[in-house]
């Protein structure tokens, strides 16, 4: 949390405020980071591959956008809960549990928001020249090589949007945490989920005000930076 | 070479590490004033950190059955309670009956209409042509399930039934009265007293229902000494006292 | 020697093409846009399968081989330099992927003249600039085939001269065999040594340049500037007369004095329009050159206006175009010895290194 405490904040906000808000920071930073590398490879498939199950591949990536959110929680806690067939492996294999740690609720936040970064990377993918990518092919560029060195760097400004976007969504993902990683304070209660607290608390107004402002100042800062980090001003 | 950048900070990011001792209790959405309040004292004695999750019971119990790390659960209802006992969750020599509770019609202070409980009650006359009883969701919420026993034992629930605002928690509930979408609802009493616009119309005579207890437990997939100790310490005067502050009952 | 066949059908058309040539050397596609030459090169590289398709060069088999492994250089139409980079990181692209070779950074950028370019970013190159740098990064990855399709056909004419000098050093400095697609006749006759003409997607002839310039069975000789090409060596300077002695084997022809020195190998283009043919030694004439020939082959134009007469001289072929009035009043038909003359002033030369 050392990283964290050097910051001081312009408003006074309660230790277990503070905690949430750090809390939902670095949720969201882990569901970018993991999601940012898998979310790149699926975009790629989507815009450039052909192959039998794309179509599939596509439904299965959006379907979290199309789901209610309680019910991609749902069905994370049947397959990653500790009767979950993967989640029980991955207890008994490393003793690692998802279901109610903070790790699960960057894994909620991370397959939420892995439609908005596919998207936006996709359409960025789709926007690069192929015919750039066969002269590298013809130069010796092998398919990573291509992707690394072209694709890529070219795409670069629609991943940082992506990686903008999906920092921010994670920051307000509500109906999925709740439900796979509970509500627990220190460990899964992100930003939205100690606002709903709250509220569900007599007198707790001033609570959510608080932190909704916290929510608001970082969303508009999340818009911000993507405005700056977009094509237009790289270019 | 913002990717590098981004990256660094990714690991910099510390995991969430607590202490080893801190107290993570789920506890039903009613009790949530009392037990901050018993928190505070607990801890003013140099004991561990307590967290709460403040949810309805079911939704409570349907997280521990998953696996949810909680240490010490405080159910609305013994049915829930049951249901966890049912999958061995609980030490089952720590449960025990906590505080009681009791039902009552809310309705706004200004204009507040009595309700008769009972033969040829008013309740109905309350809501008006077309207002709703707001009510927590009788499919799950504990409170909603009384208020249906007490409804149906009084000969109430053909007609009332059609005229219910089911919410997702009695608090919900609650708000709803606070709010003026609903002209009257049933909650428990605790939950008037938290609310300084409302007031109670009626109280339903204990016989309409099932006795309203908390049973509280500590689970058995983390069985701390902490958790056994601040359960003791929910029975303990002191505590007792800040429930009877907030409208509970002996159990 | 390049063997290719090919056969593919797309979006209803059809091709069949096939071609041998000898390597190394520059091996010329010329026909319309839209014949087949952008597929058959696309094929060549291994960005298009074709339903069909053998490719052997110089012994080895290479239509297996994946693009990238293929060692198959290529100069596209559009340059397609990559935008994000430098003009010395598009140009080590190539240079770090296809493993050493013979083609050293400095020298590519030498002989392309991009020494003042390698920091820019490809936005800021002319036309003419951005394809020296495709070409520089198609040679740095050593590639045992250059293709160039219509690589200055994207260019006005001033760029494309500023551009065939260089085409012209790379083709006798470099050893491996390069491919060559164009619809410029003129382009074609300056660089090739093979001439692969495609039509609506076949191989309608292949041959030698100089072979192929002359015959009178082809599209190409209805051309209005149809003409012949002889290869020769300078021999000597006349300056007192301003004239200088090109040897095209048995043969000399005279040109205005230029100023490669003796010895440099320079290629003549010769108009068939601009050929007299005469039967007896005229006299009192200004025409410098009359060189002895046969007639190899007679044909009338699509008109019949017009006479396109194939010659074989001591030291190559040549076509002339008469009316067929005189190749009536000639009695020109095969065999038939003649009288080539050619105005000094009509011959176009270039420095074939």
């Amino acid at each position: 949390m050392g990283f964290y405490r050097t910051v001081t904040w312009p408003w006074p906000l309660s230790g277990d405020e503070q905690e949430a808000v750090y809390l939902s920071l670095r949720v969201a930073a882990r569901a970018v980071g993991f999601g940012l590398p898998l979310a790149m490879i699926v975009a790629l498939l989507l815009a450039r591959g052909r192959f039998p199950g794309r179509f599939l591949l596509n439904a299965l990536v959006h379907l979290p956008l199309m789901l209610p959110p309680v019910v991609t929680g749902w069905l994370l806690l049947l397959v990653f809960g500790v009767e979950g067939p993967v989640g029980a492996w991955l207890a008994a294999r490393f003793g690692v549990h998802l279901a109610f740690t903070e790790s699960g609720a960057a894994l909620a936040c991370g397959v939420m928001i892995f439609p908005l970064m596919v998207r936006a990377i996709r359409l960025s993918v789709e926007a690069v020249d192929p015919r750039l990518e066969q002269a590298a092919r013809t130069l010796g560029a092998h398919w990573v090589d291509r992707f690394l060195t072209i694709t890529l760097p070219l795409a670069g400004p629609g991943v940082l949007a992506a990686v903008v976007m999906g920092y921010t969504a994670s920051l307000g993902e509500f109906g999925a945490v709740i439900t796979f990683a509970a509500n627990i304070p220190g460990q899964t209660q992100t930003l939205p989920l100690a606002i709903f607290s709250a509220l569900e608390t007599q007198g707790g107004e001033a609570v959510a005000g608080r932190l909704a402002l916290v929510s608001v100042f970082l969303a508009v800062g999340g818009l911000v930076l993507a405005e700056f980090l977009s094509p237009r001003r790289l270019k | 070479m913002i990717f590098r950048v981004f990256f660094a900070c990714l690991l910099l990011l510390p995991f969430g590490a607590r202490a080893a001792d801190t107290i993570t209790v789920f506890a039903a959405a009613s009790l949530t004033n009392a037990m901050q309040d018993i928190a505070t004292l607990w801890m003013a004695g140099g004991h561990p950190k307590v967290v709460f999750s403040f949810e309805s019971s079911g939704t409570l119990a349907q997280q521990i059955a998953h696996g949810a790390p909680a240490n010490v659960f405080v159910s609305a209802d013994e049915k829930w309670m049951d249901d966890l006992a049912k999958r061995h969750a609980l030490l089952a020599a720590s449960r025990s009956d906590l505080v009681g509770n009791s039902l009552v019609v809310v309705e706004p202070k200004q204009g507040l209409k009595p309700v008769k409980l009972g033969a040829g009650s008013n309740l109905l006359a309350v809501l008006g042509p077309d207002g709703r009883l707001a009510v927590g969701d009788p499919a799950h919420v504990p409170a909603g399930i009384y208020a249906r026993q007490a409804l149906q034992k009084m000969g109430l629930w053909e007609v009332a039934s059609a005229r219910l605002a089911p919410a997702d928690s009695v608090r919900a509930a609650l708000r709803l009265v606070e709010l003026g979408e609903a002209p009257a609802g049933i909650v428990y009493g605790t939950d008037v007293k938290v609310t300084p616009s409302l007031g109670i119309a009626g109280i339903f005579p204990p016989d309409t229902h099932d006795p309203i207890r908390y049973p509280v437990a500590v689970l058995k997939a983390h069985n701390t000494a902490a958790a056994r100790d601040f359960v003791a310490f929910l029975h303990t005067q002191p505590a007792q006292d800040v429930f009877l502050h907030w409208g509970f009952t002996a159990p | 020697m390049l063997r290719v066949s090919l056969e593919h059908r797309f979006a209803g058309v059809s091709l069949t093409m096939a071609f041998e040539a000898p390597t190394p050397g520059v091996i010329a596609l010329f026909g319309p846009s839209g014949a087949g030459k952008t597929s058959l090169m696309n094929a060549m590289a291994g960005l298009l399968r074709p339903h069909r398709f053998r490719m052997e060069l110089d012994g080895v088999p290479l239509e297996r081989r994946r693009p990238e492994y293929r060692g198959v250089g290529y100069v596209f139409q559009d340059g397609r330099l990559f935008p994000h980079m430098s003009v010395r990181d598009n140009l080590r692209y190539g240079l770090r992927r296809g493993g050493a070779g013979p083609v050293k950074f400095d020298d590519a950028v030498a002989l392309l003249g991009i020494g003042a370019l390698l920091g820019r970013r490809p936005r800021h190159l002319s036309g003419g600039e951005r394809q020296r740098v495709a070409i520089g990064r198609a040679l740095l990855s050593n590639p045992r085939l250059l293709l160039m399709d219509e690589p200055l056909s994207a260019l006005d004419q001033a760029r494309r001269d500023e551009i065939l000098p260089y085409l012209a050093r790379l083709r006798s400095v470099l050893s491996i065999p390069i491919v060559y697609a164009s619809h410029s006749l003129d382009e074609v006759t300056r660089l090739a040594d093979t001439l692969v003409l495609i039509e609506a997607g076949r191989v309608v002839a292949a041959g030698p340049l100089t072979e192929m310039t002359a015959r009178v069975d082809l599209p190409l000789a209805l051309r209005e500037d149809a003409g012949g090409v002889l290869r020769g060596v300078v021999n000597s300077h006349l300056p007192e007369r301003g004239l200088t002695a090109i040897s095209c084997g048995a043969d000399f022809v005279w040109v205005p004095q230029i100023t490669a020195p003796p010895g440099t190998g320079v290629r003549l283009r010769v108009p068939a329009r601009e050929v007299i043919l005469a039967v007896e030694s005229p006299r009192g004439i200004s025409v410098t050159n009359i060189l002895q020939a046969h007639v190899v082959a007679v044909a009338e134009d699509a008109a019949g206006h017009a006479a396109l007469v194939s010659l074989e001289l001591g030291g190559g072929a040549l076509l002339a175009r008469v009316t067929r009035d005189a190749a009536e009043r000639l009695r020109l038909a095969p065999g038939r010895p003649v009288l080539a003359l050619i105005k000094a002033m009509s011959v176009d030369w270039h420095q074939e290194d």
